[in-house]
This record gives C-alpha cells, structure tokens and sequence, in this order.
C-alpha cells in the first residue's frame, strides 16, 4: 500500500516537472488545531514546518502543482488517573504525543489580483500519505503505535512577492487535513486537523 | 537572500524536530500497577507477616540475589517503605503477627533492577516453590532487560493459609511501582505510591 502511495507520488511529479515552467520553493511555520480525537489530544500545535516546491503551468500563471511535505508535533499532558484492567488497575500520569510526517502531490488554481505579478491568492488540494506516531509516556515507559494513512488536504492562501523584481515572497494559507490514521491499540480513530502556516518562498522567475 | 533562506530552513527544522515530555514532570509520581487473583477470598485473610527493616533485591545485572537493610537511622529507604505497606495493611483490618505464629499471608517487599516488569505481563496465580520469606527470590517469572537501569518497588502478598500439598505457595496479589531509580524523592514518591497501591485496590480488606 505504501509503495503505492510513493509511487504515485514519483509519477505525478515526473508530470509535474516535464511541464513545469516557473516554480518556487517556500518553507514556513505550521501550527495546527486536532479536530478530531480530541479526547487522546486537543491542546493546538505550534511544533510544526511545511517545505514543498511548486511549478506553474503557462505565462499566466493560473495553474501550478508540486510537492508538499510537513511535520508536526502535538502533545498534552493528562493529570494522574487509574485505568482498570480485568485484574487490577494502574495509576499514572501520563502524556500523549502524536509526531506527523505528511506527503503529498498538490495542484493550485489562483485567482488573478491587483498587480498581476505580485499576489496570488490561490486554492488548491493535496493528496498523499501521512504518517502517525503515536507515544504515551509514563515515567521512564512508552507505549508506542505508528500508522500509515491516506491523506487529503485542501489548502487555500496566498503569495506575495515582496517586489516586483524580487525573488522572494511571503506565504500564508490554511489548511484542512483529513487522513485515515488510527491506531487501534491506543483507541486513536482517524486524524483530522486545521492548520495555519507562514512563511517564505523564493521565486524562480 | 538565499542564506537568509537557509537559516530560515534550519530553523524551522529545529522548530519541528521531536521532542519528549519534561523528565521532571515524568518522573515526579511512579507508576503503580496492581494485578490480585480474582479467585482469591481478601476477606477470609486475618493475619501477615512482614519483616521490619530488610526489603529483597533481586538484579539481572548482578545474579547473586541479596537484600536491602535499613541503617540504624529511621529515614531509611527499607524501613519507611515497610513501615508504609503495615500500615495500610493495618489500615485494612489484617493483624501483623510473627512469621513463626501461623501467618494467613506473607507480605514480601523487593526492588528489582534492570527487569521489564510492565512491558511483560505478570499476573498473579504464580507458585513459589516454597515461601521461605527474604531471599528466596530465584523463580520470578520474567526475565527479559532493559539495556538502562530501570527498576521497581514490588509488594508482593503470598497466601500462606492455603499451602499445596507439595508445599507451594501463591501470591493472590502484587503492586509494581516505577521507575525507583528515576525519581526525583525516592522516599516520598515510594511512600505515596505504596498508599496508591491500596487505593485502587479496595477488596484487599479484611472482614470481621
């Protein structure tokens, strides 16, 4: 399954560069809120990054696809408590983290605004594969589960060059994730977030 | 531009690299796991035996099972943590008696090393082939390691009362209490947890 989801990937951006004209790198900050299974975890994410590269698609600058890939890192602490088990019971406190990898293949459609080559309001939506671990720490133990899943992500934001000669630009854009991780053994369904990023990018024309 | 780019990389890396919990916040309270027979009468018991300074320590490291004995100062580590199990054995109606007067229960305490007691699951039900008390801990039914030090506070309680005929005894109930050598108060957190292994174990109680 996993080598599906790569391969796919590889395939796209194969697409992707033998078409490609114009296209920036970006790098920003990447904070999310979990939506879903919020009783594992609910506390909003700052820990996070999101890099990927992108081309464009014609003069005019309207389509562009690329790669995208983030991490992230939520966590919370959960006060002492005591877990029944068929023969006794255990009291601790404890702590749930989730470390997330995310991959995908993504394509943007932007809006023309102002001055044509400065800002780029855009929509787009990624698909691909993200990967969840998921620890409980108590005291010096871990319990630990990690899991593949599907991940889709429409995303909408906006480019701003810092001028018109420049190279460089400014990044924003909110993003909705929904993968189908879950892990069973911690009763974690599926994992969905919002997620707010900022940051660079460096233009190549 | 483009180092100003690279730094930016390099800092958002960090930003978003893995990190762990605060070790303070992890190791300032043990873990305390209670597992009982389920078969076992609590009530039925009346009476245990327990030593008064000298808990067992039982080491993969170090395979020459001995024991740990309270100096003559009372903040001892064996002594406050015996001190500790009697009385909330007390608390629970059973009366401690003299090893030698007929006891319903043995109460063994031990700290372990370098043992994996909670990633191997060790219910009680167990035989021992004889219950001879302190330093007779040579069958404990888990043997894997951790490549650290780790280690456990263990209270065990034997039921003397029902001995087999091929004189073995049975542990009816057990608290693991961990990490002890990852605590920021040993002493205080040993204690706590002790009492927290008889919270959440409510039928340990004796019926008149």
């Amino acid at each position: 399954m996993k080598t599906k989801y790569i391969l796919s990937i590889a395939f796209m951006l194969l697409i992707v560069r033998a078409e490609a004209q114009e296209n920036f790198f970006y790098i920003n900050w990447n904070g999310n809120i979990p939506l879903s299974s919020k009783e594992y975890i609910d506390n909003a994410s700052g820990r996070g990054a999101k890099i990927g590269y992108r081309f464009f698609f014609g003069r005019d600058r309207r389509f562009s696809a690329g790669v995208d890939f983030n991490w992230a890192q939520y966590d919370q602490y959960k006060p002492k408590e005591t877990f029944e088990t068929e023969s006794g019971a255990i009291t601790t406190d404890y702590f749930n983290y989730i470390y997330q990898y995310g991959l995908t293949a993504s394509s943007q459609y932007y809006f023309p605004l102002g001055e044509k080559d400065r800002f780029f309001p855009y929509v787009g939506l990624g698909l691909g594969v993200n990967r969840n671990e998921y620890n409980v720490y108590y005291n010096i133990y871990t319990d630990s589960d990690k899991a593949f899943g599907f991940l889709a992500r429409p995303e909408a934001g906006i480019l701003v060059r810092i001028g018109e000669r420049r190279r460089m630009g400014v990044m924003a854009a909110v993003h909705y994730d929904y993968s189908t991780n879950k892990s069973d053994e911690l009763d974690y369904k599926n994992f969905s977030t919002v997620g707010f990023q900022l940051g660079i990018m460096m233009l190549q024309w | 531009m483009k180092r100003l780019f690279f730094v930016l990389v390099i800092v958002v890396t960090l930003v978003g690299c893995q990190s762990e919990p605060d070790s303070l916040k992890l190791f300032d309270e043990l873990v305390v796991s209670t597992n009982y027979d389920t078969k076992a009468v609590f009530g039925a018991y009346t009476t245990y035996a327990i030593p008064t300074d000298t808990i067992g320590f039982v080491s993969n490291t170090n395979p020459n099972d001995t024991i740990l004995v309270s100096r003559a100062d009372n903040d001892y580590y064996p002594r406050r943590v015996l001190e500790r199990v009697m009385s909330n054995m007390n608390d629970r109606e059973y009366t401690r008696v003299g090893r030698n007067e007929n006891p319903d229960l043995g109460v063994n305490v031990y700290v372990v090393k370098d043992f994996n007691l909670f990633q191997q699951v060790v219910y009680p039900n167990y035989y021992y082939p004889y219950y001879y008390g302190y330093g007779s801990y040579y069958s404990y039914p888990y043997v894997n390691t951790y490549a650290y030090n780790t280690g456990a506070l263990v209270v065990e309680i034997v039921d003397l009362k029902n001995v087999t005929p091929d004189n073995k005894v049975k542990v009816i109930w057990n608290a693991y209490m961990g990490d002890v050598y990852s605590t920021i108060d040993l002493i205080d957190q040993s204690t706590k947890a002790i009492d927290q292994a008889f919270i959440q174990s409510n039928y340990l109680v004796h019926e008149n």
